[in-house]
């Protein structure tokens, strides 16, 4: 179940969107590189750990800040076109 | 109601529109099917992309970042039937996916593979494989025409005139929509497409596709009277997506409220074609402003050649699409027409048709049909909009 | 509208242009095609200039030419006192030869970097001097720095002439000051060419590239397809430049950028940097007195390539 439970500002979504889009891409680099190919690997490893922090520091910010709705279980979601987001419960 | 309340879905914007830079590599000219309208004349099974052509035309754009300065960037993968090239599409984004990011390049951080397919091979184990290894990256259409009488009408397969390829298509449908459920198809209007309009729309919708983009094709192909009955297709179909309720979550891109209206010559003036801003490759390593103006895509023109992956990109032979605009090109009627919102060309099909060996003369094969649309289009949001208003009232009433 | 109607006599008429003569076999125009062409060019009202070959026309040929009023081009070794335009190809010349003449002076870049020097004596004696950079569209970075520095000398010895009491006519310099608006070269759109053919090209370019290439012929008049684009208003760089003495050379736009009326940057810079240094000489001749009051001050402009103001 999806419940709409706020809104982020547009550079607060750009910000997401782009954190979001590099996950993307270092996972599925992350399939292609062997660790044989140390340099890379290394720093794919590296920035992947970055980036997984500088997301989870993105939702508790907002959550700080919006105080949106929260339940057991659940997670919030984001809609990049609208900047909306959603309380999504099993 | 109100006004907030109002649900008619948009056609899908393009990803990252206007900021990406599209680069197309033609993997191969080979494709299952020999659709009717095909504008690619030249197909053949021979010239298919090595993979020392595909890695230096990379080398190539990566080492001159500087002159691609857009933000994200779409790599898209034609022929013929891109995923007749499976092997070699694979290996192109894997070695793409590495160099950006061990060149820290600005596109790793935005870029999409994109593929318009016929859907025949959609389902292999070696294109579900590539699926999910990219899935966060891709962008797929697969092109299904509609009803089996009309797909079948021209989409038939090579060889077999007699064999059309719905079956063969529509069974991966669903398997597509489940990966792609935002995805939209495209749909090619011919001449002798028109009478099938109207069902087809609506098969697809019927399908689980929600959105259709659909065109009629730029060539000169257009029969006496095909305005009229175009017209009358789209305002059959403008009563059943109205009577039916289906603009809430469908869209048909013949239907847009930004069409049919006048334009100002210098405030609108911008080219409507992307030729020149896009990069195509072609197997043999050569470059061109669109995969239009490849030779395999004309009817009667020489290619323009820009360039090859050996000696880069003349500049100069740039020059001309990128300082093209709408009016310079445009012939008179053009100019004053009052409905021209809306009223697209191709810069290749321009180009192929035109008296000289120039891209600034303007075909205005589609005139008829373009103000056939812009009648059917005004139809359609007249009575949408009255439909709506009157819901509105109603409910009030009733509340 | 069509102006003039340039009449190549012969293949192997001398160029006064870019081209180069491609045909070593002397082939002269018939007889009764220049009868024809004069005639064509007497009913449209085109002023008609005459392009020589190297050797002496036969009499009746004069006689013919000799009945409308014209222009002759010669090349230097045919200069006589009917001439009315003499080129010179490269630096192979006697000044006092060309004492009181109107030049074309054809020359290879490297050649004009090595010879510059020599020009300020020719400036001192003709009445005018057009320098045609043969390989201008072959120009490098490189070059264009070292071709500003040129024009800067050039600019120089230009002023001093001026201040000399004066008025030297130099088409890379001089040129600039006195238009008020542009002043190309026109094939296609002011200025026609008839072929020893007897066919029409849009310039004496377009027929030693491709006798294939032509737009009409006597028989059966002109007939230019997408004749718009070699207009100003049809060329989207070029309307938007006020590199006004530009020679705008619609055959080097075809060959560079395969389209007659988008310039290659190559052809725009080289025309940027002789503006600019016009914009010097006109602002130095200021400085010191009254120097063409009525004309407008040339602008200072940051780019050298309208292009790039265009995709702005």
């Amino acid at each position: 179940m999806k419940k709409l439970v706020g809104k982020v500002t547009e550079d607060e979504r750009n910000e997401i969107q782009a954190l979001f889009e590099r996950r993307n891409g270092l996972r599925e680099l992350a399939q292609v590189l062997t660790p044989d190919n140390v340099e890379l690997y290394d720093r794919l490893v590296k920035d992947m750990g970055e980036n997984a922090t500088l997301f989870q520091n993105w939702w508790n910010r907002m959550a700080e800040k919006y105080k949106w709705e929260s339940a057991d279980g659940g997670n919030w979601e984001i809609n990049f076109n609208n900047c909306e987001i959603f309380l999504k419960t099993v | 109601m109100s006004e907030t309340d109002i649900k008619i879905k948009d056609s899908t914007a393009s990803w990252q529109d206007g900021v990406a830079k599209t680069i197309t590599f033609i993997v191969t000219k080979d494709c299952q099917l020999a659709c009717k309208y095909c504008y690619l004349v030249g197909k053949n099974e021979k010239e298919r992309m090595s993979w020392d052509v595909a890695k230096r035309a990379i080398d190539y754009i990566l080492d001159h970042e500087r002159d691609f300065p857009e933000k994200s960037v779409i790599f898209e993968f034609i022929g013929g039937e891109p995923f007749l090239e499976i092997d070699l599409i694979d290996r192109i984004c894997d070695y793409i996916k590495v160099e950006l990011y061990s060149r820290c390049h600005h596109w790793f951080d935005s870029y999409r593979f994109s593929f318009s397919t016929n859907g025949i091979n959609y389902h292999t184990d070696k294109v579900q494989a590539f699926i999910n290894k990219n899935i966060s990256h891709l962008s797929i259409g697969i092109t299904i025409d509609g009803t089996q009488r009309k797909h079948d009408l021209n989409r038939v397969w090579k060889g077999v005139e007699e064999r059309g390829s719905y079956l063969d298509v529509v069974r991966n449908i669903p398997l597509w929509l489940q990966q792609f459920p935002e995805e939209a198809t495209k749909v090619t209007i011919s001449s002798a497409d028109i009478p099938y309009i109207k069902e087809s729309v609506l098969h697809l919708y019927g399908l689980g596709i929600h959105a259709v983009n659909i065109n009629v094709v730029f060539e000169n192909v257009w029969k006496d009277g095909d305005d009229k009955l175009f017209e009358n297709q789209l305002m059959l179909l403008a009563d059943d997506i109205i009577d039916g309720g289906y603009y809430k979550d469908y869209a048909c891109s013949f239907f847009s409220e930004n069409i049919g209206k006048p334009l100002d010559p210098e405030r609108e003036n911008n080219n409507w074609c992307g030729a020149g801003k896009m990069l195509a490759v072609d197997a043999a390593g050569n470059f061109y402003p669109c995969t239009r103006f490849a030779a395999y895509s004309l009817r009667s023109k020489e290619p323009i050649v820009i360039g090859n992956v050996s000696d880069g990109i003349d500049k100069n032979k740039l020059r001309p699409f990128l300082a093209l605009d709408r009016i310079t090109q445009s012939p008179d009627k053009c100019k004053t027409c009052n409905v021209a919102s809306g009223c697209a060309w191709c810069q290749g099909e321009n180009y192929d048709a035109a008296e000289t060996n120039t891209i600034y003369q303007r075909a205005t094969a589609i005139c008829l049909m373009h103000k056939a649309r812009v009648h059917a289009n005004n139809y359609y949001w007249n009575k949408l909009y009255r439909k709506l208003e009157m819901d509105g009232r109603s409910t009030k009433c009733e509340g | 509208m069509l102006q003039y109607l340039v009449i190549l006599l012969d293949d192997t008429s001398v160029s006064f242009c870019h081209y180069d003569v491609t045909k070593p076999e002397r082939r002269l125009i018939s007889l009764d095609d220049l009868r024809q062409g004069i005639r064509f060019g007497m009913m449209e009202n085109l002023m008609i200039q005459f392009i020589y070959p190297d050797y002496a026309l036969p009499q009746e040929y004069l006689d013919v030419i000799d009945t409308i009023d014209h222009s002759n081009i010669k090349p230097l070794s045919a200069l006589d006192c009917e001439t009315d335009i003499v080129v010179v190809d490269g630096w192979k010349y006697n000044v006092a030869k060309l004492n009181g003449a109107v030049v074309v002076l054809r020359t290879s870049w490297n050649q004009l970097s090595k010879n510059h020097n020599n020009l300020k004596g020719l400036l001192n004696v003709v009445m005018r001097l057009s320098v045609v950079i043969t390989d201008v569209e072959r120009m490098t970075a490189s070059d264009h720095e070292q071709y500003k520095a040129v024009l800067e000398l050039l600019g120089k010895d230009v002023e001093s002439i001026c201040l000399s009491g004066k008025s030297p006519q130099f088409n890379l310099l001089t040129d600039r000051l006195m238009l008020t608006e542009m002043n190309n070269c026109g094939a296609g759109d002011m200025t026609i060419t008839l072929a020893p053919n007897g066919k029409f090209y849009i310039c004496p370019a377009f027929y030693y590239e491709n006798e294939a290439d032509s737009v009409g012929d006597l028989n059966n008049g002109l007939n230019i397809k997408n004749r718009q684009l070699y207009s100003l208003d049809h060329a989207p760089i070029c309307r938007k430049c006020d590199a006004w003495q530009c020679r705008r050379c619609v055959w080097l736009n075809r060959k560079t950028t395969l389209e007659v009326n988008i310039p290659s940057r190559e052809q725009c810079v080289a025309a940027h940097l002789e503006r600019n240094t016009s914009r010097q000489l006109m602002l130095s001749l200021r400085s010191k007195g009254t120097f063409l009051p009525d004309i407008e001050e040339i602008k200072e402009i940051d780019y050298l390539d309208p292009f790039e103001i265009i995709r702005q």
